[in-house]
């Protein structure tokens, strides 16, 4: 499935986090699948076909430091409802800037969720693709790209 | 002279940084007062005057669009500047916006000076929107 990741997704995410989150990430060539992370947040960019799902799972290190980045405070100041509400905003910025991309007007931009990656939760995507990404060669996350019809 | 600024925006963290910016940027804020959707923007705007508002697009409750139609059917805060900042990319939407009276929009992500670039050529250099130094010349 890595043939069929798309770069503009790549792109948007290095420029999302690099512009307000003051940070930088390094993409892996290929995903895998079995790693797990402890944040989630997605969006969804929906027509009359079904739903394109952005979703971005991040460690807790990486969720933090990029918090912290964002709000302009230090790491050990990050409320966890700072966290999530900012990598909310983070799958947010994410999926807006694709949407941008893709010029696909058809498609409307969703409310952003996000969760704490746990045993009851498990992902709906039907035609996922995945791709790791690091913060100096620590892995700090994975984009996951799924489509779910109707 | 300060400016009173209402955000409306969903998003705390958002609202948070949002208010730094306007800070760093030196912005002379007067009260600044927050709403997480466009009707709470509507109940304060009922007893507050305000000088500049900045507002989110996608929203649950009343979203951007609701809201500035809401301003403009009530008569409300008719010459107060209505200034989007969005991820929104659907131009039907983002026009829409416009033809109900926007100002301008700001798109996710920016960069804190593009952002005072703009609202500066929103507001002009009146006395309640001096900038501080290091951002004329900013290009959005």
């Amino acid at each position: 499935m890595v043939s069929d990741w798309d770069p503009v997704l790549k792109d948007v995410i290095s420029e999302v986090i690099e512009t307000m989150f003051f940070s930088v990430v390094e993409f892996q060539d290929c995903g895998r699948g079995d790693r797990s992370f402890d944040y989630e947040s997605e969006i969804e960019l929906q027509n009359h076909e079904g739903r394109m799902v952005i979703s971005l799972q991040l460690s807790e290190e990486f969720a933090r430091m990029i918090t912290a980045g964002f709000l302009g405070i230090e790491e050990d100041q990050v409320k966890d409802e700072d966290l999530l509400d900012s990598i909310k905003e983070l799958v947010n910025m994410v999926g807006g800037g694709y949407h941008a991309r893709i010029s696909d007007v058809g498609r409307q931009l969703g409310i952003p969720g996000v969760w704490r990656i746990g045993p009851n939760r498990t992902h709906r995507a039907q035609a996922a693709v995945r791709l790791d990404f690091s913060f100096f060669e620590e892995p700090a996350g994975s984009a996951v790209l799924s489509y779910l019809s109707g | 002279m300060s400016c009173n600024v209402l955000v409306v925006e969903d998003s705390r963290s958002m609202r948070k940084v949002i208010w730094k910016i306007l800070r760093l940027l030196g912005f002379e804020l007067g009260e600044c007062l927050e709403a997480s959707n466009g009707q709470e923007a509507l109940d304060i705007l009922e007893s507050k005057s305000i000088d500049l508002i900045l507002s989110d697009v996608n929203m649950p409750v009343m979203d951007g669009i609701g809201f500035i139609r809401s301003l403009r059917e009530k008569n409300i805060c008719r010459d107060t500047p209505v200034v989007f900042i969005t991820t929104e990319a659907n131009e039907d939407r983002l026009n829409q916006l416009m033809d109900l009276g926007a100002r301008g929009y700001i798109r996710k992500p920016f960069r804190p000076e593009e952002m005072g670039a703009f609202l500066s050529r929103i507001m002009g250099e009146t006395d309640g929107f001096r900038l501080g130094p290091g951002v004329e010349g900013c290009d959005f």
